[in-house]
């Protein structure tokens, strides 16, 4: 049997919690140059704390929610160490049953990175921002 | 790097006022490991997140055939991975208005890096452990007695705690309760179950013993017991024993053990089922209270998940029937009994699908769901939803 050990902190703290924000669709590059390093928008808040979010030519409004179950974010970590607790490798873990690997001596562990309690959503349709306005003549 | 005129001249082109918004306005985009990294989301119930707060850590444990579950010092979940048509971005220096200081006078960009994003995340469901394989693998060796002289001890297949949670789908806390409950014990380091005979000839010992020395079965002395028994078992048996069939307490700087009357009873009835398919009931219950120690007394709904009366047949009868060797999932175990008999009683079915509840489930509503029920003289019974041979 495999055992992948989930690490939680060396100390004993509690990991940083990070925000999530959740878009509906996918977000692609004008050029598909891939995502690294662009940048995907402005993101701001009214003053009653509503989210704005601009991407590209689309403006949409969200809101802030506390998420009902909170998310641990892991980190996958495949090494040649003696992270995880058997020898095999485990490649992923779906809902499937698990295949036992049996080459090399690569190990996959996780640890926790962060929590996640909050998320800014984003359902509403994005509205076009019309850069030309017609002068009125 | 988008400067504050650029971020000024979108909100314009968007007909957002500045005045109408907070100060900060984060400028998101993409960190350069943004593909490459391997994250992903887990979702937590409160007592996972509350252990993970206190940076404990979780194993993964799966085997080829089995699904993978996750578990914690002392609970088990269920993996699964939900997918979401929504896409989901880390963003770990975003601020929500409620942190935001809003000390400074003046709108600023904060430039903040999505780390990462994935569109599925691993959902878990609180599971009941896979707990019968454990009794399976102890069983390929289990202990009678100290080797005789001049015969060799079987050391194979035998397991330690770090065997076991190599093996089991189950986390530490629940094994070691398991452990308990089928009255393994630590012998050299590894975990061994009793030889069923052996463990009645301890429980017959200690009775005996208390029988033939009259004390009250709530006051054994575990010095005198050790003393007297020393000849005809090793001492740490005995005291297993009598761990696993009584309760342990200090009197006086003297240790005592109260012996379970069900315990013991159960003990000895098991002993006397074992021996034939079925028994005449009238003469059983006869025969089991001779058996029991002196003050105790015998009684049919000890044997509850042990042993089945019945009531129907002439002589009335009673038969061994224990739920630990009964299959681990719902609808086998269903259709097991089901084949065992064709229309069961509530109270009869009740401590044979007790174990199956997960969390907040009835056994009324196990019933509703796998049985089917009816009246018969009167009374309620639950019989198969499917052709079932029997």
């Amino acid at each position: 049997m495999v055992q992948i050990v989930v690490r939680g902190s060396v100390d004993g703290s509690s990991p940083p919690e990070w925000l999530l924000v959740e878009l509906q669709g996918e977000v692609i590059t004008r050029h598909n140059s891939g995502l690294a390093g662009n940048v995907m928008g402005d993101l701001l808040y009214t003053k009653e704390g509503v989210p704005v979010l601009i991407v590209g030519h689309h403006i949409l409004y969200g809101k802030q929610v506390k998420l009902e179950k909170p998310f641990a974010v892991l980190t996958k970590h495949s090494s040649h160490s003696q992270d995880s607790l058997g020898s095999h490798d485990n490649s992923v873990i779906t809902q499937v049953p698990m295949e036992t690997n049996q080459q090399g001596p690569t190990s996959t562990s996780y640890s926790v990175s962060a929590l996640i309690k909050r998320k800014l959503i984003f359902k509403t349709r994005p509205k076009p921002i019309i850069t030309n306005v017609p002068k009125k003549v | 790097m988008r400067t504050l005129e650029e971020v000024r001249a979108t909100l314009e082109i968007a007909k957002l006022k500045e005045e109408d918004l907070q100060k900060t306005i984060h400028c998101l985009s993409f960190g350069d490991n943004v593909s490459s990294a391997d994250y992903c989301l887990m979702e937590l119930d409160d007592t996972l997140c509350k252990h993970i707060e206190a940076g404990q850590s979780l194993v993964i444990r799966g085997d080829k055939d089995e699904r993978a579950v996750l578990c914690s010092g002392d609970n088990t979940y269920d993996l699964k991975i939900a997918d979401t048509s929504n896409l989901l971005l880390f963003v770990p220096g975003c601020r929500t208005p409620d942190q935001l200081t809003n000390s400074q006078d003046s709108s600023h960009v904060a430039h903040t890096q999505i780390w990462g994003f994935c569109n599925s995340y691993w959902e878990l469901r609180k599971h009941r452990p896979k707990l019968k394989k454990l009794k399976k693998i102890l069983m390929e060796n289990p202990y009678e007695g100290p080797a005789i002289r001049g015969q060799e001890e079987n050391t194979e297949n035998r397991y330690t705690m770090e065997d076991l949670l190599e093996r089991i789908q189950a986390s530490e806390e629940e094994i070691k309760t398991h452990l308990e409950t089928i009255h393994a014990c630590q012998i050299d380091g590894y975990w061994r179950v009793l030889d069923f005979d052996y463990e009645m000839k301890l429980l017959g010992h200690v009775t005996q013993l208390v029988d033939s020395e009259s004390w009250s079965f709530n006051k054994v002395p575990l010095q005198n017991s050790l003393e007297e028994l020393a000849p005809l078992e090793p001492k740490e048996m005995i005291e297993h024993c009598l761990n696993c069939y009584g309760k342990r307490y200090n009197e006086n700087d003297k240790v005592f053990y109260a012996l379970h009357e069900d315990k013991v009873c159960r003990g000895v009835a098991l002993m006397l089922l074992q021996n034939a398919v079925k028994f005449n009931l009238r003469e059983f219950q006869e025969v089991w209270q001779q058996s029991v120690p002196e003050g105790m007394s015998t009684r049919l709904d000890q044997l509850k998940s042990v042993a089945l009366v019945d009531r129907t047949s002439r002589p009335e009868t009673i038969c061994l029937l224990r739920v630990e060797d009964l299959p681990e999932d719902t609808l086998e175990r269903f259709n097991h009994l089901f084949t065992l008999r064709e229309k069961w009683t509530e109270d009869d079915i009740t401590p044979y699908i007790q174990d199956l509840c997960g969390e907040k489930q009835t056994t009324g509503a196990l019933l509703t769901k796998y049985a089917r029920s009816s009246m018969q003289n009167g009374i309620k019974v639950f019989n198969s939803r499917r052709p079932v041979a029997t």
